[in-house]
């Protein structure tokens, strides 16, 4: 093995690399003469090629088998996540912290509030027009259309509904007047939803056990999704869909004290209990309202 | 040869005197001091106390050749020079042993990745940003793969230094020392110089002695120079060189018969045989050609993973990552790209192959040794005991004008010769009655080849011959009663003693002689033909002398045998025989015949040879014994072929003096020790090339280890075979030391990497075929291992180019890498050899290499790449199902990845929370994952066969195998399907329809093998072949 480890300077190595980059002797470029070099290329092209159009085609095939309407599976989507807004992070999660009387730490918030309910507006929304199923508290179920020209009717969620927090009359959603307005929206997924979706409010104080909020006002009252926004057929079959939301206004919260609320969406089958999804069936947040007179004391 | 030219040139000290002096030399030039071994070595070795008078002696050591030492000055010198004892060689400290084991190429790689891991997950938790801990866990993953892969290779270590140990229980030794007049027994490592001891025969020498005095004292050398022949020992000084004198006994040598007293006048690591243990250690260790593979190929995918790393973290950094990110970014690649099974994989293979060569008796001490054997292109071997029985055997007899050969076998299965001649009963009488030597009691159960004898080699030869030929000796010699005898001297060279006869009738006395045949004819007048005795005239001399020439050429040891009646008119009953007078027939008697001894060749070793030859491994014997018993040796085995003539044959065939012979014609070439230390290396070098056929005989130990260095100059792999202290530096030196079980000194296993537990050199072809077949199948399983690097390192690479979700997680890798492919990549060392291995040239260490280009070419951008297609599909596919189509998925990573989303909507208009993306990433990973598994199941199957069909090789045949493959699917099914994956490493149940997504692809990669082979095995030397042949 003498051969296999003898010293090499430098400069020979260099040499050598010299040699396998263009050996004069074999006309060899990096150890193959040119023409074995387009061999191999041409070799190499070709064989890229035929797995490339394999792979287009096995996409294909995949594509094809697809529904356009509705995902094949809904694993992942067992129950439907909640968001709220506004949607301000900390550290840990949602986070809401504003001074009643300073009116620059809660205009974003007022913003983020006003921006989204904008989609909700009756102008916004001509396009689509109320129908007798948009009435009662039942399921607007509609035939899958047959091709993708034919669109599927929603109905319009106006934020009037939301009342007191609509932003209409009042367009500080009550926050200076430390009475915020949230607003809960469920994440939209291609199921049939149990027959009564209700939104309700715990409150945490700290690590205590929890104990339900009082005086507390839903819009649209009871806090309910109603049904006939259920089921959602897919962004292609109905892109008029607009989530319906639901706002809730705190009137009497604690003052200069971090309070950790959870609102959970209730429903048969909407599971809330995931310890791993922090938003699966509910939404989970803090909050904490600084009046004046506490800061300056 | 000069005057003083020694066939033995051992460097010793100059003096004690200058000890001191030349420790401290030694220790300054620590550096350079393997070569001032090598070149001290040449220096005459410079003991002068073989030519002092007893007198100067006694001055000298203060002591006294009658009365001995006084026990306190014993004391001092012990003191002062230590116990007499070889000091084992020192070993390297425990925790340097195993930080080696830690600190491999690919281990600091992945220390490294470990420490950006850990670096990751440390700013990650500053800056609170903590999403998870995969860093942390990753970090220790690595750390621990790397500890146990450790710990699993010092273990391996630590059970072949065991082996050793356990030879190395020595019973301490008794020595008979004179100590203030006092006679007494003391443990020989307590022997000082100077002191005085009495060796008899079966004494173990205690240290290098002087002889005093001695009375038929012989001495077994061949653990030192490998001579089978014993040597007298005698108080006189006979020759310069101490190796060549008779009056100086050395260390570890055996004394076979005699007694002898002599003055101690080195002990320990001072002796002969210390200086060459020493000489041993002090030759480094070779890197095996297999850790020389290894290291190749791991700096190049360990500089492959850096460049990888680099560049995409250059890319990443360029495309705006931050900058953490793109640090997570190339740690996630060196651990994708890093084969992290790969160590342990070779390691297991190697340590099975190393059980395997157990079991036929090959013990390996250094794993890495087993692969050795394989690419092992010479083989010195030793001749005494490795190639031959170690045992004076009668060979050949000649009488009735005939040469009849007796059987050597060790297991006496060989044809005998024809017993029925009147002459045969008669030489078989004489050699029967005129031997003094006698099995030692109590050994009736032993075969009578392996039985000890107590008296001198050919005597033993010649009493195991008599009792296997005509029956119980000792009682055949009761019934012709003994009446004197005159036991063997160096002048009158033959030994004779008077017998009655068996018949009780019968008066007369019978005198039996056997000597050296020259002058066992001289006293012979008449000679036995077919029983008959007829006048010994000038043609029946001339028989004699051309059988003796004959046998004598066969590097057999001869001896004369002849017998007289007595007259029972001269010599009646009673009759007063002085020995001494010798007033008895000395002359005038009836030569019996001839007897030729050797030590015959094992019987495998002849098959073994021949093997080794159609391997293409030259086979050249390296002996300290005599040149010609040494060709006749070799002859005899085959290393000489039937046919091949040394330069001296051909001039004496042709009548031409040596220098008009035409060196190339010369197949073979005889080379002894004084010869070989006239030649330059350079000389040695065209010697080595210009004759396949060697034989090197008196060769000293140094000399030994410049024939194996010449041997490596040529590019050769060199295995040397030996068993006595004499060849441990050389054993050393070699690529693979292979040490023989039973016979080989400590010294010699100590050096070696292999033992052979039966000392068969057969068991050495053995050896090579596994090694072949383990360097075959290591590439079969490197191929593997490094196949499944692309669909690892490609999701990562489209991850950050295209910014998909990530389709393979590092924790899911190391899952593929340890976990999963670990136990297929093992199974292939089980594969059978595709063709008949033993019938091919050693490998080219520098052409044919573990790894080579087209390996890894094929590997990575063919197979490697439709595995990643497989996986991708696979991927799109779970996440198309689930509502993400391919087209969305591009471009999405910043959105999915955002933690404070939880509304990001897919291609159906659903809206996915952070933790909904993430185990729809968890499913990503798992499908991939699946995907990869398919692929390998097929990859594995490819791995079979590099040049054959599968169908040819059996595909069920390889049982491993296929166990492993159902292991790999159930291992993968536990993982996806067992509850509490998910969090803990991020494997989702799922769909069943995802598992046989892949499936087309391996069907893919096995029939495009297939066609590959197919193309290999039809168009040999192609283009194709070249290309794509590994």
């Amino acid at each position: 093995m003498a051969a296999l480890k003898e010293k090499r300077t430098c400069a020979q190595r260099c040499e050598d690399f010299g040699y396998f980059v263009w050996n004069p002797d074999t006309k060899q470029l990096l150890g193959r003469t040119l023409d074995k070099w387009v061999y191999i290329s041409l070799y190499y092209v070709a064989f890229y090629i035929v797995m490339s159009g394999l792979f287009v085609l096995a996409l294909y095939v995949l594509l094809s088998t697809l529904s356009p309407y509705t995902p094949t599976y809904r694993d992942r989507l067992q129950s439907p996540g909640v968001v709220m807004r506004p949607n301000t992070y900390g550290d840990e999660g949602l986070l809401i912290v504003y001074e009643v009387n300073k009116p620059d730490s809660y205009t974003p918030l007022i913003h983020t509030l006003q921006n989204y309910l904008t989609p909700y507006n009756r102008t916004e929304q001509h396009a689509h027009y109320e129908n007798e199923h948009c009435n009662g508290n039942k399921y607007f179920t509609q035939n899958e259309p047959k091709d993708p020209e034919q669109k599927l009717l929603s109905c319009p969620f106006y934020r009037s509904s939301l009342g007191k927090c609509s932003g209409m009359d009042n367009s500080t959603f009550g926050y200076p007047d430390g009475q915020p307005c949230i607003i809960i929206k469920m994440n939209r997924v291609s199921m049939d939803l149990p027959p009564l979706v209700n939104v309700y409010f715990l409150f945490f104080k700290q690590k205590g056990e929890p104990k339900n909020l009082h005086n507390i006002e839903y819009f649209p009252p009871n806090g309910t999704f109603d049904l006939h926004y259920f089921p959602y057929y897919g962004k292609i079959a109905q892109p008029s869909y607009m989530n319906p939301l639901v706002a809730v206004k705190f009137n009497s919260l604690e003052k200069n004290k971090l309070l950790k609320i959870e609102c959970r969406v209730v429903a048969d089958k909407i599971s809330a209990d995931n310890i791993h999804d922090p938003y699966e069936g509910k939404v989970e947040f803090e909050i904490e309202i600084k009046n004046g007179t506490a800061v300056n004391k | 040869m000069g005057k003083k030219g020694d066939q033995y040139e051992v460097f010793v000290e100059m003096g004690r005197d200058t000890n001191g002096e030349m420790d401290a030399k030694i220790k300054k030039k620590k550096k350079v001091k393997k070569k001032e071994m090598l070149e001290g070595m040449k220096k005459e070795m410079e003991i002068d106390d073989h030519e002092l008078t007893i007198e100067e002696l006694e001055m000298k050591y203060s002591t006294s050749t009658t009365k001995g030492m006084s026990s306190t000055l014993a004391a001092q010198v012990l003191e002062r020079d230590g116990a007499n004892e070889l000091k084992p060689p020192k070993g390297t400290p425990e925790y340097v042993k195993f930080a080696r084991q830690l600190a491999g190429g690919l281990q600091c790689l992945m220390w490294v990745a470990a420490v950006i891991c850990f670096i990751a997950f440390g700013i990650q938790f500053a800056q609170e940003d903590l999403t998870s801990y995969d860093n942390l866990y990753l970090a220790i993953t690595l750390i621990a793969v790397v500890v146990v892969t450790g710990c699993f290779g010092y273990y391996q270590e630590f059970k072949s230094t065991n082996i050793i140990a356990s030879f190395k229980n020595l019973v301490p030794q008794k020595a008979t020392v004179f100590r203030d007049g006092q006679k007494s027994q003391i443990n020989a490592n307590q022997l000082v110089v100077g002191d005085l001891v009495e060796i008899k025969g079966g004494d173990r020498v205690p240290a290098d002695v002087r002889i005093i005095t001695a009375q038929g004292c012989k001495v077994d050398n061949s653990s030192l120079t490998g001579e089978s022949e014993p040597q007298s020992k005698g108080p006189e000084c006979t020759h310069e060189n101490p190796l060549e004198t008779r009056n100086i006994a050395f260390f570890s040598t055996t004394c076979l018969e005699g007694i002898a007293t002599g003055i101690i006048i080195n002990t320990g690591d001072r002796t002969i045989i210390g200086r060459i243990a020493s000489l041993a250690s002090g030759v480094g260790n070779e890197k095996t050609p297999i850790a020389i593979e290894i290291e190749h190929f791991v700096d190049i995918i360990a500089g492959l993973a850096i460049f990888f790393g680099a560049t995409f973290f250059v890319v990443a950094m360029v495309i705006g990552y931050q900058f953490l990110k793109a640090m997570i970014f190339f740690m996630a690649i060196v651990v994708a790209y890093v084969p992290e099974g790969l160590l342990a994989t070779v390691t297991v293979c190697l340590s099975l192959t190393a059980k395997r060569l157990a079991k036929k008796n090959c013990v390996v001490k250094n794993l890495e040794a087993v692969e050795t054997l394989g690419s092992t292109s010479v083989i010195c071997s030793d001749k005494t005991g490795t190639l031959t029985q170690n045992r004076m055997t009668v060979s050949h007899l000649w009488f009735d004008n005939h040469i009849h050969s007796a059987d050597t076998t060790e297991d006496q299965s060989g044809q005998s010769f024809d017993q029925s001649s009147e002459t045969w009963r008669a030489l078989g009488r004489v050699a029967g009655l005129c031997n003094r030597a006698v099995f030692k009691p109590g050994q009736e159960e032993i075969p009578i080849p392996k039985r000890e004898v107590i008296g001198d080699a050919s005597e033993t030869a010649l009493l195991k011959f008599t009792e296997l030929t005509i029956g119980n000796v000792i009682d055949y010699r009761g019934r012709f009663k003994k009446i004197c005898e005159v036991p063997f001297n160096s002048t009158n060279k033959f030994q004779l003693s008077i017998h009655e006869l068996e018949d009780p009738l019968d008066l007369r006395y019978l005198l039996v002689m056997k000597g050296a045949p020259e002058r066992i004819l001289e006293r012979c007048s008449t000679i036995m033909i077919k029983g008959q005795e007829l006048p010994l005239d000038e043609q029946w001399k001339e028989a004699f002398q051309t059988a003796y020439m004959d046998l004598g050429s066969l590097g057999e040891r001869v001896l004369g045998f002849c017998h007289i009646f007595m007259n029972e008119k001269e010599y009646p009953r009673g009759y007063n025989f002085d020995t001494d007078e010798m007033n008895f027939p000395t002359s005038g008697l009836c030569f019996a015949g001839l007897i030729s001894m050797i030590d015959p060749p094992r019987a495998t070793v002849p098959d073994a040879v021949m093997k080794c030859r159609t391997a293409g491994i030259r086979v050249i014997m390296v002996t300290g014994d005599h040149p010609i018993t040494a060709k006749a040796i070799a002859a005899n085995v085959g290393i000489i072929s039937e046919g091949s003539e040394t330069v001296e044959d051909i001039a004496t065939r042709l009548r031409i003096p040596v220098e008009q012979v035409n060196r190339g014609d010369a197949r073979a070439c005889v080379i002894n020790g004084g010869q070989l230390k006239d030649m330059t290396s350079d000389e040695l070098d065209d010697a080595l090339r210009a004759h396949p056929e060697m034989v090197f005989a008196r060769t000293s130990p140094q000399q030994k280890l410049i024939i194996v260095e010449s041997c490596q100059r040529l590019g050769s792999i060199v295995a040397v075979t030996g068993d006595g202290v004499n060849d441990s530096p050389a054993l050393k030196k070699a690529d693979i030391g292979i040490a023989m079980g039973i016979a080989g000194s400590d010294a010699a296993k100590n050096a070696a990497d292999m033992i052979l537990l039966d000392d068969n050199f057969a068991s050495i072809v053995t050896g090579v075929e596994q090694g072949r077949l383990i360097f075959d199948n290591l590439k079969k399983s490197i191929a593997y291992t490094l196949t499944k690097n692309i669909p690892e390192l490609t999701p990562y690479l489209i991850y950050i180019t295209v910014s998909v979700p990530l389709p393979l997680g590092c924790i899911t890798i190391l899952f593929i890498e340890l976990a999963t492919d670990i136990f297929p990549s093992v199974s292939l060392a089980y594969e059978k050899a595709e063709s008949d291995i033993m019938h091919l040239k050693p490998r080219n260490p520098k052409r044919d290499r573990l790894v080579n280009e087209a390996l890894a070419v094929y590997s990575y951008f063919q197979i490697g790449a439709i595995q990643s297609f497989a996986g991708f599909t696979d991927y799109f596919t779970a996440m198309a199902q689930e509502g993400w189509l391919p087209l969305l998925c591009v471009g999405l990573r910043s959105q999915w990845e955002n933690p404070h989303n939880q509304e990001v909507q897919d291609s159906y208009g659903q809206e996915w929370t952070y933790s909904q993306r993430l185990y729809q990433e968890y499913t990503c990973y798992t499908v991939f994952f699946v995907s990869i598994e398919i692929c390998q199941i097929s990859d594995v199957l490819i791995r079979k066969t590099r040049r054959l069909s599968v169908f040819q090789q059996g595909f069920f045949r390889n049982k491993v195998l296929v166990t492993a493959i159902v292991f790999q699917l159930l291992l993968g099914n536990f993982l996806c399907y067992c509850p509490g994956m998910p969090n803990i490493f991020n494997f989702m149940p799922i769909r069943v329809q995802w598992w046989f997504v892949p499936v087309p692809f391996g069907i893919l990669i096995f029939v495009y093998d297939e066609i590959r082979k197919l193309g290999v095995r039809r168009h040999p030397g192609s283009w194709w072949d070249k290309e794509l042949y590994y």
